[in-house]
């Protein structure tokens, strides 16, 4: 299989400042290059993101010794407007790169060398490259390339945003198609890349060939029945689906800025939240926001969700802490645990106590208990009513727990547990949020 | 989250503001289980009230269930008084909230994570 990876997307628009512009705004980033191609008549700007970099390509004045590639480029916009372009496979070794395509039936351009200069800084990134006839592409323009130049020659685009509001990746191309079978020809047979699912989902009509090209995927979307006045049909590079760091926090950024979003919502795909942005800033290209939350719909997955939360270093006088059980307050047990019981089926673990019962709640435990007057839990119970009265916490070692608390300036009260006689410590409840918690050792 | 994410060093996994709740909340894990909390955004929705009423404190529980269609309809079966008649989507995935009436002034929520039920 080859070494292919996405290299970059390239979007056609007319006016390349105001799409700049816009596309500073949409991404949360400022340009890494802000370049042009005297040989071939074009001006670009780029934005290298984690995964790829974004090329913003115009036709720019002047009289290009090459005139082919602007014209191409001026058809495009003159046909459909700003839009999405190309897609840019990366190699590196172009020359076997293209005989591998060619093997494989795609007609493709002898490689050629290419460069590009910054026009702020002077920098100059060279590669070579070689654009596919898309008669034999099902339509799409691909190109091979191979930079020349080390990958640091193009900086990243630094973010202009706080809070993770900013695309961090480009999660995925949308292709559409109306001739999946030839679309797989040309991605699976043509470019040998890797097919990670052929999915249908009948419910809406579609079916989706992923595949996946480096470190990017390439979802190619169509409709699950193929009428055949559609076969044949070229396909069309559709949009791009950017990875946010907080979803949240880009749609209000995008908003502060008049750029209108729809979302976020949930996505099709579990632990996902989408926003399709809409209007003109997208200059054409079907876009959407998705930030990916594995974590916040599987318990059983607590990884740290990368650097978008700013997270304190975990406490070690609580690593292994616990939440050993809720303090329900009632004024009847008796009827309490009867709700408790049957509502819930949770079954009954401790019933030696004539003011207190406990339940099995799976990884914790539910503790009924009528407060005894005078009690804290009196207290709470009076303020509150009945109902939830506290958390108990259990750590590993609770001397070096109820040292940390004091160090972080927490009021923190030892008692000892009557039904058991061990030691435990109530929190200062002032500080804690007004949740009465008390702290046990394991 | 200067207490349970800076003292306690509870690894907050997700922050995330529903406008159609009107909330914002984070949900922090300790061992298996997470403290969430929430903050209204708006002034006006039960958490607002509650806040305006009782203060800041302990305000929910929630289960974890396996199929939260079948708990409903056996609780609903059972004549449970429920806020939720119906299950709806909320941050720790498809939910539903019994009437403190129903635990005798405790609100318990029921969720099923979003995974299990969007498999295949």
């Amino acid at each position: 299989m080859p070494d292919f990876t996405l290299d970059h997307v390239i979007i056609a628009v007319r006016d390349l400042e105001a799409a700049t512009e816009d596309y500073v705004a949409l991404l949360g980033r400022r340009p890494s290059w802000r370049g042009e191609h005297p040989l071939y008549g074009t001006a670009n700007t780029l934005f290298r993101i984690d995964n790829t970099y974004i090329e913003l390509l115009a036709p720019s004045a002047g009289k290009p010794k090459d005139k082919r590639w602007r014209g191409e480029l001026e058809r495009a916009l003159e046909e459909r407007g700003d839009g999405p372009y190309a897609l840019a496979i990366g190699t590196r070794d172009i020359k076997r790169a293209v005989k591998t395509l060619r093997h494989n039936g795609i007609e493709i351009a002898d490689p050629r060398d290419g460069d590009g200069r910054d026009i702020a800084t002077g920098a100059v990134r060279a590669w070579r490259n070689a654009w596919a006839s898309p008669s034999t592409t099902n339509g799409l323009r691909l190109l091979l390339i191979e930079h020349r130049s080390p990958p640091d020659a193009l900086p990243i685009a630094a973010p202009d945003a706080d809070d993770s509001a900013y695309v961090t990746r480009l999660d995925h191309v949308v292709i559409l198609s109306a001739d999946l079978e030839a679309a797989r020809r040309v991605w699976s047979d043509g470019i040998e890349a890797r097919l990670a699912l052929d999915r249908t989902f009948p419910e809406r009509n579609t079916r989706i060939l992923f595949y996946r090209l480096g470190d990017a995927t390439i979802e190619i979307s169509g409709g699950a029945e193929q009428p055949e006045e559609g076969l044949g049909k070229p396909d069309r590079l559709w949009g791009f689906a950017w990875g946010v760091g907080n979803i949240e926090a880009t749609c209000r950024r995008l908003a502060d800025r008049g750029i209108e979003t729809g979302g976020p919502r949930r996505g099709v795909k579990p632990g996902t939240l989408v926003a399709t942005v809409k209007g003109p800033q997208t200059h054409g290209v079907a876009t959407l926001l998705i930030e990916h939350t594995p974590e916040s719909f599987a318990p059983q997955s607590r990884a740290p969700h990368g650097a978008a939360y700013d997270n304190a270093p975990e406490q070690r006088a609580f690593s292994g802490a616990r939440l050993q059980r809720v303090i329900i307050a009632t004024d009847d047990v008796a009827s309490a645990l009867v709700a408790w019981r049957s509502t819930l089926a949770l079954p009954e673990t401790r019933a030696n106590e004539t003011n207190a019962a406990r339940l099995d709640a799976g990884n914790m435990a539910i503790e009924l208990v009528q407060p005894v007057p005078g009690s804290p839990l009196a207290a709470v119970a009076a303020e509150r009513g009945t109902g939830m009265a506290g958390l108990v916490i259990e750590v590993d070692d609770l001397a070096a727990a109820v040292a940390t608390l004091r160090a972080n300036g927490i009021g923190v009260e030892l008692q000892t547990e009557s039904a058991t006689g061990r030691p435990t410590a109530s929190l200062e409840r002032t500080q804690t949020n007004g949740v009465p918690v008390q702290i046990v050792g394991r | 989250m200067t207490f349970w994410r800076d003292v306690l060093g509870l690894r907050l996994h997700t922050l995330r503001t529903m406008d159609d709740q009107g909330v914002k909340a984070a949900l922090l894990a300790i061992g298996d289980s997470e403290i969430e909390l929430l903050e209204p955004v708006v002034d006006d929705n039960g958490v607002a009230r509650y806040l305006q009423r009782k203060g800041e404190g302990l305000h929910h529980i929630c289960f974890e269930v396996d199929d939260i269609e079948a708990s409903l309809e056996d609780l609903k079966a059972r004549g449970t008084e429920m806020i939720d008649h119906q299950t709806r989507i909320g941050l720790a995935g498809r939910i539903c909230f019994l009437h403190p009436n129903a635990m005798r002034g405790t609100l318990v929520e029921l969720c099923q994570p979003l995974e299990a039920e969007a498999h295949g």
